[in-house]
């Protein structure tokens, strides 16, 4: 069994159902790739294992995320810790409007991290997302003062520093230029030694450099999770083979 | 040919547009102008020192004596106080209707602020007299509810929606993105609010507090109403005088002496209000700098 299970876990916003009985293993310290064109319900899937979609209205969600062996949905949970474990990184990139020092800083502070720990947090979550050679002397200027690339970068050590078990990135280098996406990918390669990595993509050529396994989304489905190798080459599936080799999407 | 015809017309609105901005831009020029003509003798007159720092204003004794200082305090005492209770409320209601509440009722408590602004200041008045008034002579037991103090909570009721729905506007033009990574960190929104949110639209809520002061500094009807009007130098629980009132109250029966003086306060006031505007200039530039 993986860190995280979800089991019969359907999504609906109003009537209309967005995901349907997905049952999925993600497999600890691996780069698991969600893919799907447009509108196949992976990001909605990404987001309900952090409970991000909880301040959606209208949004319902039946059966289980297991997460560390533990029902995220159970009503004791508070998704707020949920979250600290499980960070995100968005589509666009989301600095704060402050120092990119305080950038990295302001969760852990908020969690209870004395000041004195910060200095170390903020240099070690840095170094993590290979940011700190680049700004080690300008922590604190603005962090909007950082390129898209750069900003992404520093928005995936905002989610380190708070030490995490897993990192969901949802489409995080659709905004960036080749450079700036290659420099992601490559450190995904080093954050899954310490994390499990959870990605949805658009990209098929990203899923398949970089991901260990692949799940193949469509209409709320999942229709095909398997080794990224047997995806893309030998998918049992027909609709998974028709959308890898681009017939649509 | 065609694109000779385009070239004309975009000339013909740029004038246009020139046209309606220089007006603007003449009219500030000609009211200046108006009140350093016909009031700046008449201050030379007083003597400047006299005027601006002369606590004593009866211009009905021979000689007149025309000390506004009374005035002044009074006007910057009561939006002191005005904005510094209005400012925080105002914040707290903007980030409740915009962030916390329920979207529908949000709407509707948006609609009946809005309202609220486009009430005439007369009404406001009134309803000072009727029951901010008699409340006010009866908790500090004065002979009179007439007073700064009234007049400061008719004038904070009054500032308010402005206020509210301009800084709501701009907390509500903070990006989103903003408090979907607080909350993936963790992080519960309330706090989010005040660390992220409110810092983010700070250029937007100095320019609605701004409009406050403007409004607090140039009312007159409403606080005429319920001010006492009586130039003494102020205290909360007693009847005051503004600059603004000081000039409606005597203009009518103003001798020619007195009329210069008046408009004489006016160009002070006018003065104030520049100054104050450029002062928020260049704190709301500064915070935009930071921010971009």
């Amino acid at each position: 069994m993986g860190i995280i299970t979800t089991k019969d876990l359907n999504l609906y916003y109003g009537d209309k159902q967005a995901i349907n009985s997905i049952n999925m293993d993600i497999e600890k310290n691996r780069i698991t790739a969600l893919i799907g064109p447009s509108g196949c319900g992976k990001t909605t899937f990404l987001k309900t294992l952090n409970r991000m979609n909880d301040t959606i209205p209208n949004c319902k969600i039946t059966g289980e995320v297991i997460f560390d062996g533990i029902n995220i949905y159970d009503n004791k949970i508070d998704p707020m810790l949920v979250r600290k474990k499980m960070g995100m990184v968005f589509q666009k990139p989301n600095p704060f409007p402050m120092s990119i020092y305080d950038n990295i800083a302001y969760a852990p502070k908020y969690h209870g991290k004395k000041k004195r720990e910060l200095d170390e947090i903020v240099e070690k979550s840095l170094k993590a997302a290979a940011l700190w050679e680049e700004v080690k002397d300008r922590l604190k200027k603005s962090a909007l003062s950082l390129s898209g690339g750069q900003q992404q970068r520093l928005c995936i050590a905002r989610t380190i520093a708070l030490n995490p078990e897993v990192i969901l990135m949802d489409e995080a280098t659709s905004a960036l230029d080749p450079i700036s996406t290659y420099k992601i990918e490559d450190l995904m390669g080093e954050l899954k030694k310490t994390y499990t990595v959870v990605i949805v993509t658009h990209n098929m050529q990203q899923a398949s450099r970089i991901a260990d396994r692949t799940a193949f989304f469509l209409l709320g489905d999942l229709v095909e999770y398997d080794t990224t190798e047997n995806i893309f080459v030998n998918p049992r599936n027909q609709k998974t083979l028709d959308y890898v080799s681009g017939h649509f999407g | 040919m065609k694109t000779q015809k385009v070239y004309l017309y975009n000339s013909i609105f740029k004038a246009i547009v020139f046209f309606f901005a220089l007006v603007t831009v003449l009219s500030v020029i000609l009211i200046g102008v108006f009140m350093i003509v016909n009031g700046g003798p008449s201050i030379a007159k007083v003597g400047l020192k006299d005027f601006l720092l002369g606590k004593v204003w009866n211009s009905a004794n021979e000689p007149p004596q025309y000390g506004i200082l009374a005035f002044i305090v009074s006007s910057f005492y009561s939006t002191f106080f005005t904005v510094l209770i209005a400012v925080p409320i105002s914040i707290l209601v903007a980030l409740a209707i915009g962030q916390l509440m329920p979207k529908g009722l949000g709407t509707v408590i948006r609609a009946i602020i809005s309202l609220l602004a486009g009430i005439p200041s007369v009404i406001y008045g009134f309803l000072g007299i009727i029951f901010i008034v008699p409340l006010v002579q009866k908790v500090f037991n004065l002979s009179s509810g007439l007073t700064m103090f009234s007049s400061v909570i008719v004038l904070i009721v009054m500032t308010l929606p402005t206020i509210i729905s301009v800084s709501e506007t701009s907390i509500n033009a903070v990006d989103k993105g903003y408090m979907d990574a607080a909350f993936a960190l963790g992080v519960r929104k309330e706090y989010a609010l005040f660390t992220i949110v409110l810092p983010a639209a700070k250029s937007g809520i100095m320019a609605a507090v701004l409009l406050g002061v403007g409004r607090a500094i140039g009312e007159t009807m409403a606080v005429m109403m319920v001010a006492g009007n009586i130039p003494q130098m102020p205290s909360m629980l007693k009847p005051v005088r503004f600059l603004t009132t000081a000039i409606v109250t005597e203009m009518s029966y103003a001798t020619e002496q007195t009329r210069g003086v008046l408009i004489g306060i006016g160009l002070v006031l006018f003065v104030f209000i520049f100054i104050i505007n450029s002062i928020f200039h260049f704190f709301i530039k500064k915070a935009g700098a930071v921010n971009g």
